[in-house]
């Protein structure tokens, strides 16, 4: 780790890849149905002629770009531009209704930068210790954290407790039709072929979130978002200010990201929750998360891009990939006959570390590009009339959901579930928690079921299930924010009372 | 002033466009290849490695694209209502293509598949961690022995290449182990190298990429892979196992004959240049060169194999 | 997210019909639970059932409750507010439209058209003959161009 590695990110190569790694990775991540992995997929053929740490760069940048992309359509649409942003259209969206749509993309800016630094940071210099952190989690310990990550919807669903929990299930059961991983069975496609591959997340996300907006859009004659002030400047200065007071928030959810990021499988729309719950539970007394809280986005967006970074670390140190993304990456590395593992930190230590501070660099970088890039949007979305946004974006849903997997099937699905999704929304239901169900479904059947068959095998179900450290302290963790807010709430009430 | 508004940003997108369309060759000569997988696993990265030594050979781009769902059904399921033109092709897997449509309507029959070349195969392995107490096969095989069930491996997919292969050796070593199936080998290493399974049935990949990391038991080839001389073979050890998964790639069912015989020639052109061989033996693959004209004599052997083991493992009727 | 709904709501009355709406909701929910209860019952590996019966459970547990909610100490909803029904299902069709002509007019020809009823469907003020060609003028650059991006940029292989 000496400072020639540093200036070897520097070269004019590396910083022109970089750069345009973000600009690239940040343009694809904004448009819903085209994710970060498929940015990194298309671009991978073209980093075979490049010197490892450059592919990498490349790469990295536009990894990390995607993944604040994907921010732009949350905060303006209601729609995830990947999945790492779901957590993003709590707070984001109401703030754009609000007329404060700039502001909001420009707090996402800065988070984003601040949270891919942390990742980045923790990459550079505890990579190693971090990656047996990541080991440590088994089967077990991933079936908690999804029902963890569950115990958050009913958090977040107050106001509809039983409804929230009824999406979430239902999200569940969506997630186990077709073909079961974890036995040969059929599941819930009646026999018709096309169900045989299951609910696209990303495709049920732009539906559930994006046509239900459609729809209202076009039925009424208001604009879309109110503009409360000169469209062409961004509040660079006041959004700085507002990221920055929040600094409790920002590093908890930057760590937050990280150590999620680490766990091979969860992924950024995990981060993301995770720190939103926590901030929520954190808030003081006069911030209102879900409706407008710059909070709000300064925990999902921090922690998202610090899952870049966090991701890195067992794909570098162990050679197994923490996301979709890192999975192309490896696979990229292998074909330049870079062995990752055990093996990379020792026999290729300047091509990691050259690489680790180019993504610092790409990261840094993000700040102004996103910045720029993120004015453009806000002014395109805000000031195009609704007659030509709402089809046009009808066509990006329907063109983006295709390319996921070349099956048109799947635009089909992704709108009868816009049109269920409009029709229950209209009666207290919301995406979110059968979109989170659908994703955390599979974490924790399979997590269940692999503890299940190992814990027979030794004969020891209950100490597999209850037994081991870390599953306790999630179970504790779980069982603290759902009793706690409770708890609070009844103790206000009892004061009031007296 | 809309319209000037308009116009300036079909002029910066066209711009965008064209820049990009210059950038990659054009399209009339890219060929599609499918993998019906999501990115990052085996097939990916063999495919990815035929893609670097693609262009320069053939001067046309070798564009990779995913198809995933079903654990590949979904892929083989269209492949055959795909242009037949060359155009496209498709990755296929054995054991997948010949059990799948024996355990049910998966939309696909073996038969239906056209496979043109089978060019690697990841030889299985059982792979334990360097700190395990196992030395060799034969005391995974007595510990098995002393806890029937108790030992645990970890291996990916269940009706899968390392599922098969676990039941077939149990019944070889008159032991029982229990099969925990995990999504994909990067899920079923992770479970090993983290303690939380005793061993796992992977494949001679998983030696190569975590090196000191771990220990192979023993490869089920027929002689030791170039990359693990000090590794035994099952057959050394007295247990008749050679195989893996299998991988190559398909047309569409509408393909003539002729671009059958030019696909097979390319493939065999590729896996051929000692380059190339020598990136993916460093990478744990076993190279295969079974083409076109030899495909269905190995397909018959193949299919009857398989379906005999997986008929005793109890995996179909 | 949810909490903004809960106060939009706060405003509205507690109208019937939204009600009703929200009761037949849950119910096709716990419908949807029984139909995978008894889809489990034909699998072959028991691994497979326990999940999808736990959710399925959990799914009519949850919806009943809310049924009972809502009949009990009903929370305001929402319900459809108005606006024009016919934008709405012209909207929704021309893209289900998109996807029946794509297999035979290719992806550019089928989402043109799309486009243009949706444009239709959007356009809530007066049409003048120079919005129309303007409008319909830039989304069909817009969807030009990310066609081309898609094609060739990014190697989809679009119908």
């Amino acid at each position: 780790m000496d400072f020639g590695n540093f200036l070897a990110a520097l070269t004019p190569l590396n910083l022109a890849v970089a750069m345009f790694g973000v600009v690239a990775g940040t343009l694809i991540g904004s448009i819903p149905g085209l994710t970060a992995t498929m940015a990194v997929a298309v671009l991978v053929p073209i980093s075979f002629s490049m010197a490892p740490e450059t592919a990498l760069i490349l790469l990295g940048a536009i990894y990390t770009g995607a993944i604040y992309g994907g921010a732009y359509a949350a905060i303006l649409l209601n729609t995830p531009g990947t999945p790492s942003a779901i957590a993003t259209t709590f707070d984001g969206y109401p703030l754009a209704k609000r007329g404060k749509g700039d502001l909001a993309v420009a707090i996402a800016c800065f988070s984003s930068v601040f949270g891919g630094l942390v990742g980045a940071f923790a990459l550079l210099f505890l990579a190693p210790p971090l990656a047996s952190v990541a080991l440590a989690f088994g089967p077990v310990e991933y079936f908690w954290l999804s029902i963890f990550g569950l115990s958050l919807i009913a958090s977040l669903s107050q106001g509809n407790l039983m409804m929230g929990l009824a999406g979430g299930a239902l999200g569940m059961i969506m997630s186990t039709v077709g073909v079961a991983e974890i036995s040969a069975d059929i599941r819930l496609t009646f026999g018709s072929q096309t169900m045989i591959s299951g609910f696209e997340v990303v495709g049920a996300m732009i539906g559930l979130y994006c046509i239900p907006v459609l729809i209202d859009m076009c039925s009424t004659g208001e604009k879309h978002l109110k503009i409360t002030g000169d469209v062409a400047k961004m509040p660079i200065l006041s959004a700085a200010r507002i990221t920055f007071n929040s600094k409790f928030n920002l590093i908890r959810s930057s760590i937050i990201g990280t150590l999620v990021g680490i766990l091979p499988g969860a992924g950024g729309s995990v981060a993301g929750l995770v720190a939103y719950t926590e901030a929520k539970r954190t808030a003081k007394p006069h911030q209102r998360f879900g409706e407008g809280e710059p909070d709000g986005i300064i925990a999902t967006e921090s922690a998202n891009n610090a899952t870049v970074g966090g991701g890195f670390i067992p794909t570098l140190v162990l050679g197994i990939p923490g996301t979709p993304p890192d999975a192309v990456i490896l696979g990229a590395l292998m074909v330049q006959g870079v062995r990752t593992g055990p093996e990379l930190f020792q026999s290729n230590g300047s091509i990691v570390y050259t690489f680790i501070y180019g993504l610092l660099i790409a990261t840094v970088l993000m700040l102004p590009i996103g910045l720029i890039i993120g004015r453009y949007a806000y002014k395109s979305i805000v000031t195009i009339p609704k007659a030509v946004l709402v089809p046009t974006v009808g066509f990006m849903t329907i063109i983006g959901t295709y390319a996921i997997r070349n099956s048109i099937s799947d635009v089909v699905v992704m709108l009868c579930l816009g049109v269920f999704g409009w029709l229950i929304s209209k009666y207290g239901f919301s995406a979110s928690p059968i979109v989170l169900g659908l994703i955390l479904g599979p974490i924790a059947e399979q997590g269940f079921v692999q503890a299940w068959t190992i814990g027979a095998a030794v004969n020891n179900l209950p100490g597999m299930f209850f037994g081991r450290p870390l599953s306790q302290g999630i179970i504790a963790v779980t069982l603290i924010s759902l009793i706690l807010p409770w708890y609070l709430s009844r103790k206000k009430q009892i004061k009031a009372d007296t | 002033m809309f319209i000037k508004k308009i116009a300036k940003h079909t002029a910066m997108l066209t711009m965008a466009a064209a820049v990009s369309m210059s950038a990659s060759s054009t399209y009339a000569d890219s060929v599609n290849y499918i993998i019906p997988f999501g990115p990052g696993g085996e097939s990916d990265i063999s495919a990815r490695i035929q893609q670097s030594f693609y262009k320069e050979k053939f001067g046309d781009d070798l564009v990779i694209s995913y198809k995933p769902g079903g654990g590949g059904a979904a892929g083989w399921a269209s492949l055959n209502g795909l242009n037949g033109d060359g155009q496209t092709i498709m990755g296929v897997n054995l054991p997948h293509i010949v059990i799948k449509p024996a355990q049910k309507d998966v939309g696909f029959t073996t038969g239906s598949i056209h496979t043109f070349y089978m060019f690697h195969y990841t030889p299985d392995a059982i792979v334990v961690i360097a700190d395990s107490p196992y030395q060799t096969l034969q005391d995974l095989i007595d510990d098995a022995k002393s806890k029937p069930g108790g030992v645990v491996m970890s291996g990916s997919g269940k009706a899968s290449a390392n599922n098969l292969a676990q039941i077939k050796f149990d019944k070889m070593a008159d032991i029982n182990t229990t099969y925990v199936s995990f999504k994909g080998t990067g899920a079923s290493t992770a479970a090993l190298l983290g303690e939380q399974v005793t061993a796992q049935w992977g494949y001679t990949t998983v030696g190569a990429k975590q090196g000191k990391a771990v220990r192979m038991l023993a490869v089920a080839m027929e002689a030791r892979h170039p990359l693990f001389p000090d590794v035994p073979t099952f057959k050394e050890l007295g247990y008749d196992m050679v195989g893996g998964a299998y991988r190559g790639i398909a047309l569409p069912s509408s393909a003539s004959a002729e671009t059958v015989t030019t696909w097979s020639n390319r493939i065999g052109e590729i896996n051929a240049d000692p380059a190339f061989r020598k990136k993916m033996i460093s990478g744990g693959f076993a190279l295969l060169d079974v083409d076109a004209s030899q495909m269905s004599e190995f397909m018959k052997e193949r299919t009857m194999e398989y379906l005999l083991d997986a008929r005793a493992a109890g995996l179909i009727k | 997210m949810i909490d903004s709904s809960a106060k939009a709501v706060a405003a509205a009355p507690t109208d019937r019909g939204s009600r009703l709406g929200s009761i037949l909701v849950a119910s096709l929910l716990i419908i949807i639970g029984f139909i995978t209860l008894y889809d489990a019952t034909s699998y072959t590996d028991v691994d497979s059932k326990v999940f999808p019966q736990t959710s399925a459970i959990a799914l009519i547990l949850f919806s009943t409750l809310a049924i009972g909610k809502q009949i009990v100490q009903p929370t305001a909803v929402s319900g459809i507010e108005l606006g024009s029904w016919w934008r709405r299902i012209v909207l929704v069709s021309s893209m289900l439209l998109a996807c029946a002509l794509m297999p035979y007019t290719g992806l550019l020809i089928a989402c043109v058209l799309t486009f243009t009823l949706g444009l239709i469907a959007s356009m809530h003020d007066k049409w003048t003959n120079r919005k129309a060609i303007v409008y319909f003028l830039s989304g069909l650059s817009i969807i030009v161009c990310f066609y081309l991006l898609f094609k060739f940029a990014l190697h989809v292989p679009l119908p």
